[in-house]
């Protein structure tokens, strides 16, 4: 075996907005990777290969952007790899650099997601430019209503979620949306875009990047020795399935139980509700937040919407739940599972500012993409042996 | 059996510059060629860091040019409508004076002859400039620039420029399957098509090309005829957000059908003459196809000969798992 | 840094090492009426039935392809269709050439928690014109606009090696003439046969100085590959194909901000497989424009000895987002049919050559 222990010692993110004027593409994915050298108090010579993530690259209408970023993300000289599996691309990225550390054939890696959306419109390009396009909301809204139906939640956890979210932004330095007099009310008079799902309990389209530097066990004990917490890799995991078949269930995906299933046995996880400190889940639409509860073990089937009806999953509550205010306040599409990543990462660091979660020790972190189809997770620690094995 | 279907993927797109593009585009609009200080060295086009190392540059811009010597070079006998001109031009990396890196231009020479390695060549401007790498119409052999003089004076210059504008379009030729050319041919014949696995007897759509579980490949004798009545087994109601080529302007329903009789769901199917709000679960529907008079072919405003799905008037179907029947 | 396996080691002495066990190439044609997924079906099939295993034995698969080719955002989703991802599969998708789709399935074992993965690549580049496609990959601010394509770069590097003295037009066409000869046989190849270079040079330039002849042909066509931890190789295959050293580097984007006469990144991926440590008896390189062989050849060391591209190369098929991968498999059936006890694959990516991988296999002891 050839596993090696992998640590997160730099993480940083743009400011995100829905138009980032001010800089040029390479200009947002510097940013956010100068903030995590930074944090892990390196040089571009620190790193030794470069691994980026990004969604349809018709989206800035630029083709395999790593070719024109090389010089931007310092791997003139470097190795240079493009990871893309739709929405989950961020986590996948994350998952592939790590990779690079635990088999031991790279000792620093930078991560890097974005999306600059701004440059382009998703809704066109999600269409491919063809009219009547559903766009990303339109083709979850049928999952949501079976979820409804199934869970027999009451009508307001979808709005219930997308306030706590935008609470949690609030308190985010480098959210997207910040909406200062967000309310239950709020959130239900707002345009229903996609029945059943409301404006306001969808993601905003954003410019933002993410970088995360990873290193191996040597360099993740020197950052802790130097008091700079590292976070490290317990597991992580992707799957995959096919989009439609007659048998398949798209509201609770079989990927998505699998790769909780997977993650929990790499990192000893036998009890996820009590074990896990809290999570940052993929949730563009509001109701992912019960629908993944459930799929990813922290809920039984049927009952996630109940944590969010109680405050469970509320910054305060006894598990939060998309502490930075999650895909719901920022979605730079290619970004947003990295800042996931990130997030967990953050959190397990104690250095998550004022969203961070009291003594979090332990985080899971999940994105997915396409037709729920493509998912990719991770769990981290505040050491490599958090449950004292 | 073989056919292609042309579609063309075009978008105005809107790109922001940064500091040092913006800087080097505005140049461009008042005519002049900015490098950036690297060290003891000097790149143009400029860059906001050393291309080597990522290292950040300061912001030390330096004018360069106008004349350049061309390093290499390749010959266009017949351009393309993305090419700055419309007849035989070169692409060459050219350096230009007081810079250490050279930029990738045109060089409108008049024929591949007047073109060498080492020639000296200068920038044609346009009349009408906005800060883009077009700005310079093409180089043009000789050390003198044309088109326009220097930059105006100070004080006089416009807004500097942050934004360019690039307008990609392609048009694909995809080809279609003879499954999907036998879909189409019984869609126009106002049937459905669909193809059964025979590993695994699921049922699929007609231009399937295979079962996605089994990985099996389906064709002809797999095919089977779907119903064309069914149950509404859930929907959703868009309210369109307008793009270039959108073509909705109202809230729209858009509806799975569970098929009769069948595991088939076929979804996100127009609902025709039914108000959004009367969009329900367990609606029964039929396929409504164009008469011969209403079709014509091909018809861009539906599914083929498809218009859509309409209520058969029967009662409802109560059945509480319709809605997980998705597609 | 990355590095080969241990020179003296045996390949597959270490449970660590992975081999290539099996893989299949779809025909290479101008236009196929097959979407990328029905391509993808039948190679999958061909290669897990070369490894001797089905689908649902592997247990990675990784995906090269690009949304750009294809015409259509998440074009690959529609891919995972041809995997049989059921139940789910662990899978990934690279924008890159299934070459890099390989590399990562690579690190990926070894890990160690797993022990096959499938890798593809796959593409129609017959649906638009590469002249139009190819300007999308450059500097969105500098270069797409003026429109300036991969053909177009090509050809002001030729212009640099033939100022330089490196290479001649003539000697361009014998390397197409060659290619195409080599070819004939190859039931992979779409241009093949007996090409006079005298000919070839009357013909008028595409992009000068390259001709028709110096450019590879527009190709639709997939390609899949198992890989197998040592353990499991063994178990499953006789003889199996051993990756003993793998490396990948890129260089900057700017071609003017490099020495154009020479692939530095190709350099320094075949020094960090460990080219150095025995001769290359075949290397199938991705030289999909005439000029690029002898820079290539020079970058990776390689001396008369070595064969190159007798499968024709790219300039015979150039299937694009597989045809690096495919150049691996040649390289790889020169050690199962051809006696070779060492060979390479090469693949490409950006202009003028702007990343290369290099990927280093053995012949079992």
């Amino acid at each position: 075996m050839a596993h090696h222990p992998c640590a997160i010692v730099g993480i940083g993110q743009t400011h995100h907005k829905s138009r980032r004027w001010d800089v040029s593409v390479a200009g947002l994915v510097r940013e956010a990777a100068l903030r995590a050298m930074e944090d892990a108090q390196m040089t571009w010579r620190d790193i030794d290969a470069v691994v980026i993530g990004k969604a349809p690259d018709l989206f800035e209408g630029v083709m395999k952007p790593e070719l024109y970023l090389t010089d931007a993300l310092g791997a003139a000289g470097k190795p240079m790899f493009r990871v893309h599996t739709a929405g989950s691309v961020g986590g996948t990225t994350g998952i592939v650099a790590a990779h690079h550390v635990e088999t031991g054939r790279h000792k620093t890696v930078l991560a890097v997601g974005y999306q600059k959306q701004s440059e382009g419109n998703a809704q066109f390009a999600l269409g491919s430019g063809r009219g009547a396009s559903l766009g990303a909301g339109g083709a979850f809204a049928p999952y949501i209503r079976a979820y409804i139906h199934r869970s027999k939640a009451p009508m307001d956890i979808g709005p219930m979620v997308a306030v706590k979210d935008r609470l949690n932004a609030l308190k985010n330095p480098y959210a997207h949306l910040k909406i200062e007099d967000i309310s239950l009310e709020k959130v239900k008079a707002s345009p229903m875009l996609w029945e059943p799902l409301r404006y306001l309990e969808s993601c905003p389209s954003s410019d933002g990047a993410c970088a995360v530097v990873f290193t191996d066990e040597a360099g993740g004990k020197a950052a802790a020795a130097d008091g700079r917490k590292p976070a490290w890799v317990l597991g992580s995991a992707v799957r995959s399935e096919p989009m439609r078949f007659p048998g398949r269930d798209p509201v609770r995906p079989q990927g998505a139980v699998d790769c909780a299933a997977d993650i929990y046995k790499q990192a000893g996880i036998t009890r996820p509700r009590e074990q896990v400190d809290c999570a940052e889940l993929y949730v563009p639409f509001s109701w992912y937040e019960p629908i993944w509860l459930e799929a990813h073990g922290f809920a039984e089937i049927g009952e996630g919407w109940k944590m969010v009806e109680d405050g469970t999953t509320s910054l305060s509550g006894s598990f939060p739940v998309n502490m930075s205010g999650g895909v719901l306040s920022s979605n730079p599409i290619g970004a947003s599972g990295l800042l996931r990543f990130s997030e967990a990462a953050l959190q397990v660091r104690g250095m998550a500012g004022e969203h961070q979660v009291d003594g979090a020790k332990v985080a899971v972190a999940q994105a997915y993409g396409a037709g729920n189809q493509y998912f990719s997770m991770w769990v981290v620690g505040s050491s490599l042996d958090p449950f004292g094995k | 059996m073989s056919g292609v279907v042309e579609s063309t993927i075009q978008f105005p797109y809107k790109r922001s510059l940064g500091p040092v593009m913006s800087a080097f585009m505005t140049g461009l609009r008042d005519a002049r060629l900015l490098g950036i200080r690297n060290g003891d060295s000097v790149l143009c086009p400029p860059l906001e860091w050393d291309p080597a190392t990522g290292e950040s540059l300061p912001n030390d811009l330096v004018e360069v040019g106008p004349a350049g010597t061309v390093q290499t070079w390749t010959w266009i006998a017949q351009p393309t409508k993305m090419h700055p001109l419309d007849h035989g031009f070169a692409f060459a990396l050219i350096k230009l004076d007081g810079a250490d890196t050279p930029i990738v231009h045109a060089v409108d020479a008049g024929s591949i002859d007047k073109m060498a390695t080492g020639m000296r060549v200068a920038p044609r401007w346009r009349a009408e400039r906005k800060g883009h790498i077009t700005d310079i119409e093409a180089f043009v052999p000789g050390e003198a620039a044309q088109g326009a003089s220097a930059a105006p004076a100070e004080g006089t210059a416009a807004e500097p420029v942050t934004m360019m504008d690039y307008h990609a379009s392609i048009t694909y030729k995809t080809p279609i399957t003879a499954n999907q050319l036998r879909t189409e041919q019984a869609n126009k014949e106002g049937r459905f098509l669909g193809l059964r696995c025979p590993a695994c007897n699921r049922t699929y759509t007609g231009d399937r090309g295979y079962c996605p579980v089994d990985a099996t490949a389906l064709g002809q004798e797999h095919e089977v005829d779907l119903p064309q009545t069914g149950v509404l087994s859930n929907y959703t109601i868009i309210t369109p957000i307008q793009y270039p080529g959108q073509t909705e302007t109202e809230p729209f329903s858009r509806i799975h059908v569970t098929l009769d009789g069948i595991d088939v769901v076929l979804g996100f199917q127009s609902l025709i003459d039914v108000p959004v709000a009367d969009v329900r679960i367990g609606m029964r529907v039929a396929a409504v196809w164009a008469s011969d008079a209403e079709y014509v072919d091909p018809d861009p405003r539906w599914e083929g000969r498809l218009i859509g799905w309409m209520p058969t008037g029967e009662p409802d179907v109560n059945d509480p798992d319709l809605v997980n029947r998705m597609p | 840094m990355a590095a080969a396996n241990a020179a003296n080691a045996a390949p597959g002495a270490n449970p660590d090492d992975i081999a290539i066990i099996g893989w299949s190439i779809s025909p290479m044609v101008r236009r196929t009426d097959k979407t990328e997924a029905q391509m993808l079906l039948e190679v999958i099939t061909g290669a897990v039935e070369d490894a001797g295993i089905t689908r649902a034995e592997i247990d990675f698969t990784c995906a090269g392809s690009c949304d750009y080719v294809a015409g259509q955002a998440f074009s690959f989703v529609q891919n995972i269709d041809a995997l049989g991802a059921w139940p789910p599969k662990r899978d990934s998708h690279v924008e890159m050439d299934g070459a890099w789709a390989l590399y990562e399935a690579y690190l990926r074992l070894l890990i160690g928690d797993i022990d096959t993965a499938c890798v593809m690549g796959s593409g129609r580049s017959s649906t638009a014109d590469p002249a139009l496609i190819y300007p999308m990959e450059m500097d969105p601010f500098y270069l797409a606009p003026l429109g300036v394509d991969a053909a177009s770069f090509a050809a002001m590097q030729a212009r640099a090696l033939i100022d330089a003295g490196k290479v001649t037009e003539r000697q361009m066409a014998e390397v197409a003439a060659r290619c195409r000869r080599a070819a004939v046989g190859n039931p992979h190849a779409q241009v093949a046969g007996e090409f006079d270079v005298d000919t070839l040079l009357a013909e008028d330039y595409v992009r000068s100085p390259l001709r028709r002849h110096d450019l590879p042909p527009i190709t639709d066509g997939a390609v899949a590959m198992v890989i197998a931890r040592a353990d499991k190789a063994k178990e499953l295959c006789e003889h199996p194909i051993w990756i003993t050293g793998f490396a990948h580097y890129a260089e900057s984007h700017y071609v003017g901000t490099r020495d154009l006469r020479v692939s530095r990144s190709t350099e320094l991926a075949a020094k960090a497989a460990g080219i150095e440590a025995g001769p290359i008896e075949v290397a199938e390189i991705q030289a999909a424009f005439t000029h690029e062989e002898p820079l290539l050849t020079e970058a990776l060391g390689l001396g008369a000895d070595t064969i190159v591209n007798p499968s024709g190369g790219p300039l015979a098929a150039n299937p694009i987002m597989a045809t690096g991968l495919v150049r691996i498999a040649e390289a790889a059936g020169q050690i199962r049919s051809n006696g070779k006890r060492r060979t390479l694959g090469h693949s490409t990516s950006g202009p003028c050559l702007q990343q290369n991988l290099v990927c280093i296999l053995e012949a079992s002891n």
